[in-house]
């Protein structure tokens, strides 16, 4: 007797109470213990971002962008901030473009830590779920006493920053980073040489450097294929530092599957950025220059803003995120503000990683893509 | 791998979880031990209602319309009463930003606890001092 597969077929929905499912849901349909066919669905954690921008003025409207992903505050509002300098003509001070920089590189670090404890307990080791998360707090105080908020920190405002450094902060900043440093070799023994690790993430969620660049992905999936894309080195934004620094874009080559990466290359790739972005606020930090923090006429500028379009950009801690700004003339508010997060594109790339892999390893691709439901539902 | 090599993976283990034992804890009691807030922390706000002029500049700033100004009531020559509603408050900083008069602060206060909606929304009297009476609720007190 022969029966057809498909009756054996089941459909289920991972998501969106599911406790990894931050507000996701993936329709899933399964073959025993293999998935067949993965369904994305997008839309379940949608605010409409983009249109309450368009009833905030240009003072307001980065307070939206980094409500979009608090992990990464100081890069998510970046794109709102610089978009906006570029239609109002704003010219951001030296002093403000290197802590921009520093600041940047210190919610990257943060929002990868994060990351670490987040992925590791959705593989079920709940050591690197807390450790991380420890070290984490170094750095969340570190932006509480720079800007008097952990999480919602409002820090680049168009012309330049809001709070200026002082002691306390460098010393914070100082401290949190001597304590990763301790840490990142304890981390890397934990997790890279942990037995159960590899075998949960070797060989897992495999895709080339050409699939990776097809489907949309960036920052560090691509760049664990490889393929050294950073818009800090291709593209450097004249309102950040990066080029006062000496730095190389990480990427990891990995001789059993060149071109290629699997979970297992894209934690090793996130082990080389925190190393990067320690390297290059190292640098920066001895290097502020003394001068204003804000363009002083920021007040007048910023308020109302000729016509015109701006396209900001940054690198953030998932890949490139940009915002496309157009104004009216003389108008309070934008016309349009249209945000490309980075990972809807991870998102959905699930469509073609997943297929032909158990049910178990689901949260593991997953989880590797390093997802934000804010930047896909906005 | 062989059982050597699984025994030394469980060591490498153990090592770290043996000294993470006498760490000390990271977490403390919050009600009971106050933990340190920075000068710059954004809690509840402070209306020095001399300086006022009720310009109305924090009422514009807002993003999420969380302020109400009466220009009606007047203490001195020219200042306003504020009714901040923390239901809505984001603490982003817009409004103490937007005040050009030094007339209205953050303070490191950030215990709002309240046992009714409404309690959230201080008014005049409520947003002039740092005076409060903590919320107490089956014989305890919540800050």
């Amino acid at each position: 007797m022969k029966t057809d597969i498909v009756d054996d077929a089941i459909e289920i929905w991972f998501g969106p109470q599911h406790v990894s499912a931050h507000g996701w849901a993936t329709k899933l349909t399964l073959v025993g213990d293999y998935i067949v066919e993965c369904d994305p669905n997008a839309g379940y954690f949608h605010r409409s971002a983009e249109k309450v921008m368009e009833f905030r003025n240009f003072r307001q409207g980065a307070l939206i962008m980094e409500r979009l992903c608090m992990l990464e505050a100081f890069l998510a509002e970046y794109p709102y901030v610089t978009a906006v300098e570029k239609i109002a003509g704003l010219e951001v001070p030296e002093r403000a473009k290197v802590m921009r920089t520093i600041m940047m590189e210190a919610s990257r670090i943060h929002s990868l830590q994060f990351w670490w404890g987040q992925f590791a307990a959705e593989l079920g080791l709940f050591t690197m779920l807390l450790w991380p998360w420890v070290d984490r707090e170094f750095f969340l105080d570190a932006f509480e006493e720079l800007s008097g908020s952990r999480h919602a920190v409002s820090y680049n405002t168009p012309g330049g920053v809001k709070y200026d450094f002082n002691e306390g902060v460098i010393a914070k900043l100082e401290r949190a980073m001597d304590r990763i440093e301790d840490r990142l070799p304890k981390f890397k023994d934990m997790l890279l040489r942990g037995p159960t690790f590899r075998v949960r993430t070797q060989g897992i969620g495999q895709f080339t450097a050409e699939q990776g660049l097809k489907w949309g992905l960036s920052g560090p999936n691509i760049k664990a294929c490889g393929v050294p894309m950073d818009l800090r080195k291709d593209d450097p934004d004249p309102s950040l530092a990066y080029d006062m620094c000496d730095w190389e874009v990480p990427t990891v080559h990995n001789e059993d599957h060149p071109g290629e990466s699997d979970a297992y290359d894209r934690m090793v790739q996130r082990f080389l950025e925190v190393e990067t972005s320690l390297g290059i606020i190292k640098q920066l930090l001895p290097q502020v220059p003394d001068g204003p923090i804000i363009d002083p006429k920021h007040r007048a500028k910023a308020n109302r803003l000729p016509e015109g379009e701006a396209y900001g950009r940054v690198e953030g801690t998932r890949g490139v995120t940009t915002l496309w700004l157009k104004t009216q003339d003389k108008a309070q508010t934008p016309w349009r503000a249209k945000i490309r997060g980075p990972c809807f594109s991870s998102y959905y790339s699930l469509k073609h990683l997943v297929p032909s892999s158990k049910f178990a390893d689901f949260i593991v691709i997953f989880g590797s893509l390093d997802p934000y439901p804010g930047w896909w539902d906005r | 791998m062989g059982f050597f090599s699984v025994l030394g993976d469980m060591f490498r283990i153990f090592k770290h979880v043996f000294r993470q034992v006498f760490v000390r804890p990271f977490t403390s009691l919050y009600p009971f031990e106050d933990r340190y807030y920075p000068e710059r922390t954004r809690g509840r706000h402070i209306h020095i209602r001399e300086k006022c002029t009720a310009c109305s500049q924090c009422v514009r700033a807002c993003p999420v319309v969380a302020i109400r100004i009466d220009k009606e009531d007047k203490m001195y020559e020219k200042d306003a009463a504020l009714y901040f509603d923390y239901s809505r408050c984001i603490f982003c900083g817009l409004c103490v930003e937007a005040c050009r008069f030094d007339s209205l602060f953050h303070t490191p206060i950030v215990d709002l606890s309240e046992g009714e909606r409404d309690d959230l929304l201080y008014g005049p009297d409520k947003i002039e001092t740092l005076e409060r009476d903590p919320l107490e609720w089956r014989g305890r007190r919540f800050r």
